[in-house]
């Protein structure tokens, strides 16, 4: 009996060490696998939707956005209105609700028609944050982007400083889109508040373009020979400004304020026909979103407020941040 | 000397293990216990089967399932190939597209063109890139150096972009669409900052087709995603992946812990698809591909040859968890079995060895309804059977006792001269002849109290007094020369004379006492004859001053003593009248027949000096019963 029961012991003895033996060799194995990080799915889609979609401004959010996505292993995509037209925007918004996305991470062209669809798709469950361009009064979780009237208070400072604070300046917008709103109310109030030998003389609309800008800045010059500052609130005029200044050979005297930092604006500035642009955090912008989408989807955190409020929400507002970029630190922002 | 004694050794040696084989040679399984024989049996029978069934299922399942990998992988593979050729294709159309515009052609032609020509290209290229967010940069290149791009520019303004090695391969592939895969060095740079690593570059030579010169390039920079996106998605077994070369082997696209850092060309010789396995940093790599002929890449899913065995392994661990519970099962089953058959035999065998070593009182005991048992219940009737006929034999053979003990009875009971004597009696008496009236009185006496109405048993008075009757006969014919005294011991506490013993005792000691004793005696002799008690034995002595007995002769009487019904049977035989030990060996044979052992004659002589003869007969207060000696045996 007691040799039997001596068999039966080694032969579950050999059993079990076997058996351990294929636990152990199969935990090795799934210890190569990085588990531990914080990885989505490649059936994941976080799509970005911005108007004017080809436009240069939006590459760098979108590099943000695809750098985020290489990150956290999932997939995104890239929509937006060709145009600068709001109803094409809600178009393409609708018909990504309808694919039912992880997430949407949008720049909204307008905030009061664009809320509809914005709050429509949150009701469909799917996250969706704002980004460099808000649409206040909407369902989106949060706004990624540049604090507009602090762009817009450092752009008057960096005029008054080369002005010494004398002078009439001109503001070249897109009015209506908030952003460019902001930007120019704050540094209107920041021209009016501070510095009272300053005068903002025109606000005036280049659509975007700048061929129009270019026509702008020659017809303001014209119409104001004294002018002696010209701030652009978006990329493209810019460029138009700085033309114009060169072909009516004001360069030097007319001091061109532009905003972000694409590859012509950056020659001018190297070349001194434009004084200074305002950079923006672009990549930071597509960066983030994504990361606040990724964990909003994966209930990582909770939407702000919270009634609760015990878990730490996500920030409303994020200031993805400005720099001045200036003849003396122009090479920084090439490309390496 | 040394060596012979070495060779006798060997030889021994050889004649040991010679044995030793022998006996190995010899061994069969039958010559195992039975218990040991059936357990190997179902061993044998439970687990041959299923370690068979097991092996067999395991290199079914490892084969089909390798075969299925091998497939589903490169199914995978050519999936990810198309992917690949359709986003090429699309490229392809797109530089087509951008080649087929007049204001494009013009501008490579032309060499430098106005501002405003320049901003409406820019307008143009942007559609493309509005369209197809995939694309990082896009260029277009004249044969002058000059270029539009909205995102790519060069680095060093002073370097023609002709001299580029890009541009070079797409004009060497004469308005072929190229895959140039992933830049290098190149005098390009992209103002969103895609690094050389996040892209993959294409590229293609717009031809003039009247002089069939190369007017300029048009290149695209390819996000690496659009590709990964393909390849990541697809994961082979637990670790293994699928990663992107071009023709050269170089990486277009890898997982970030790739195995292998460089897949060379030559490892993929066999053709368009197939299967290879390779060493590399001690680790064994199995790598399936599949070559994409428009692209020239080869899609390569990589696996550690251990791991794409992994479900092999599962499938392993699972036969051997059924092998472990069909061996536990087998193992179980068989000791049970065995020990239900082999136990009862060997309980028969231990009862059988009892049976043998004498115990006829053994019964089999388990109760069973197979072969065994019947075999138990056989050996039960066997028994039973033995000891009725050894009862029966016994029985036999006392009755044939009994038969001799009154044959030899009949042989001293003369008894058919009693009533004779009794008239001679008194005729003598009648006519004054006294003397011949007593001794023909003592002679009547003798044979009456001989025949004593047939039984075996008389009171001891009565043979006292049929051996005084004797006496007086034998006196009368030895005048004088025979002197005897009877001493009965009157000290006893019962008068002894009531007491019952066998007929017939003393007569014949008391004859051979006259004849062998006094007779051969020079003068008078006399005869002494003793009675006592000596607890339950009846102590009777006859004694006499006669001649004696030699030494050698006492021997042999006393070994004849020993087994009086053979020496009695030999004497018959050889017709040996050596009449002294014929009576003693008669009284002898009775008394031994009639009490056993313990009792009978005794002898001691000395030649010239006399004989004294012992019996030692039981003191019986009543005559036993011999009719029922049958039941008292059976009770016994």
């Amino acid at each position: 009996m007691k040799k039997t029961t001596l068999l039966y012991m080694v032969l579950i003895a050999a059993f079990l060490a076997y058996a351990a033996r294929h636990v152990y060799t199969n935990q090795v194995g799934e210890g190569s696998f990085r588990s531990e990080e914080l990885r989505g799915e490649l059936g994941e889609n976080y799509v970005m939707v911005t108007f004017l979609s080809g436009i240069e401004y939006w590459k760098s959010c979108l590099k943000g956005f695809e750098d985020a996505a290489e990150a956290l292993n999932v997939s995104i995509e890239y929509r937006g209105a060709t145009q600068y037209d709001a109803r094409e925007q809600i178009t393409v918004l609708e018909q990504i609700i309808a694919k039912k996305p992880a997430g949407i991470a949008i720049s909204a062209i307008d905030p009061d028609s664009l809320k509809g669809a914005i709050d429509k798709a949150v009701d469909a469950g799917i996250p969706v944050v704002l980004f460099d361009s808000g649409a206040p009064g909407s369902k989106a979780y949060s706004f990624l982007g540049t604090d507009n009237a602090a762009a817009g208070t450092a752009a008057a400072e960096q005029m008054a400083g080369l002005l010494g604070g004398q002078g009439q300046v001109a503001v070249i917008t897109l009015p209506n889109q908030q952003n460019h709103d902001e930007r120019t109310r704050g540094f209107q109030d920041a021209i009016a508040q501070r510095y009272p030998g300053m005068e903002v003389v025109a606000v005036e609309d280049d659509k975007g373009d700048a061929m129009v800008a270019k026509e702008l800045t020659k017809s303001l010059l014209k119409r104001y020979p004294k002018l002696a500052g010209v701030f652009v609130t978006e990329a493209a005029g810019g460029k138009g400004a700085g033309e114009a200044a060169a072909e009516l050979d004001r360069t030097g005297e007319l001091h061109v304020i532009a905003f972000d930092t694409d590859k012509d604006t950056l020659d001018m500035i190297r070349e001194g026909r434009i004084s200074a642009t305002i950079a923006q955090g672009t990549w930071n912008m597509g960066y983030w979103s994504l990361q606040y989408l990724f964990h909003l989807h994966h209930d990582l955190t909770i939407p702000s407020p919270t009634a609760s409020g015990d878990v730490a929400p996500l920030p409303v507002n994020v200031n993805t941040g400005i720099s001045v970029v200036t003849p003396q630190n122009v090479d920084d922002y090439y490309a390496k | 000397m040394r060596n012979e004694r070495n060779f006798s050794d060997k030889r021994s040696n050889n004649g040991n293990r010679h044995r030793f084989w022998e006996k190995a040679k010899t061994f069969r399984l039958h010559d195992l216990r039975l218990r040991y024989q059936l357990m190997i049996l179902f061993l044998l029978i439970s687990l041959l089967p299923s370690i068979g069934l097991g092996y067999l299922v395991n290199w079914t399942v490892s084969r089909v399932l390798e075969r299925q990998a091998v497939d589903h992988t490169l199914q995978l593979i050519t999936k990810v190939n198309q992917t690949l050729d359709s986003d090429m294709e699309n490229l392809q159309n797109m530089t087509y597209l951008i080649g087929f515009d007049d204001r494009v052609r013009q501008f490579m032609a032309d060499g430098a063109a106005s501002e405003q020509e320049s901003y409406r290209l820019k307008q143009y290229l942007q559609r493309y890139t509005t369209l197809y967010p995939e694309i990082a940069g896009l260029l277009i290149a004249g044969a002058d150096g000059q270029y539009i791009s909205n995102e790519l520019y060069a680095r060093d303004s002073g370097r023609s972009l002709t001299q580029e090695d890009w541009y070079k391969q797409a004009v060497d592939s004469e308005g072929l669409f190229t895959v140039l895969g992933q830049p290098s060095g190149r005098n390009l740079t992209s103002h969103v900052s895609y690094q050389d690593n996040e892209v993959v570059t294409v590229a293609r030579a717009v031809v003039n087709p009247d002089t069939e010169k190369t007017i300029g390039v048009v290149l695209i920079d390819l996000k690496l995603w659009t590709i990964s996106k393909a390849a990541r998605d697809v994961k082979l077994g637990r670790t293994g992946y699928l990663t992107v070369v071009d023709r050269e082997g170089r990486r277009i696209y890898a997982p970030d812990e790739p195995y292998i850092d460089r897949l060379p060309s030559a490892w993929f010789a066999d053709g368009a698809t197939g299967a290879v396995t390779r060493q590399v940093d001690g680790r064994e790599l199995q790598l399936i591909y599949g070559e994409s002929s428009f692209t020239g890449w080869r899609t390569v899913g990589v696996f550690l040859t251990r791991e794409s065995l992994f479900e092999v392994g599962q499938i392993h661990f699972y036969v051997i968890c059924f092998l472990f519970v069909v061996c536990m099962l087998g193992l179980t089953a068989s000791l049970r079995l065995s020990r239900s058959i082999s136990e009862p035999i060997r309980l028969l065998q231990d009862d059988m060895r009892r049976t043998e070593s004498g115990d006829l009182t053994v019964r089999h005991t388990a109760a069973r309804q197979d072969e065994i048992g019947m075999l138990g219940r056989s050996f039960n009737r066997m028994l039973v059977e033995l000891r009725r006929l050894i009862q029966l034999n016994e029985r036999k053979e006392r009755q044939k006792r009994e038969a001799e003990l009154r044959s030899l009875q009949d042989n001293i009971k003369p008894h058919f001269l009693y009533n004779t004597l009794d008239t001679i009696h008194w005729m003598a008496r009648k006519k004054g002849a006294d003397e011949v009236s007593d001794m023909v009185e003592s002679l009547s006496k003798l044979f009456r109290i001989g025949l004593s109405k047939g039984s075996d048993m008389i009171h001891l008075a009565d043979e006292l007094e049929h051996i005084r009757s004797y006496i007086l006969i034998q006196q009368t014919r030895y005048q004088g020369r025979l002197n005897v005294k009877i001493e009965t011991d009157e000290e006893a506490d019962e008068p002894l004379g009531d007491f019952f013993v066998l007929k017939l005792l003393l007569q014949p000691l008391v004859e051979n006492a006259i004849y062998h004793g006094i007779k051969a005696r020079r003068g008078p002799g006399s005869i002494v004859i003793k009675v006592a008690s000596e607890r339950n034995t009846l102590l009777l002595e006859v004694s006499d001053d006669g001649a004696g007995m030699e030494p050698e002769r006492l021997a042999e009487l006393a070994r004849k003593l020993e087994h009086p019904l053979e020496a009695i049977e030999r004497q018959a035989s050889e017709s040996e009248k050596s009449g002294r030990s014929y009576g003693m060996l008669n009284v002898q044979s009775r008394l031994r027949l009639a009490f056993g052992d313990a009792y009978g004659i005794r002898i001691a002589s000395a030649a010239g000096e006399g004989t004294v003869v012992t019996v030692r007969h039981p003191l019986l207060r009543e005559p036993p019963a011999f009719a029922s000696e049958n039941e008292k045996e059976e009770q016994a």
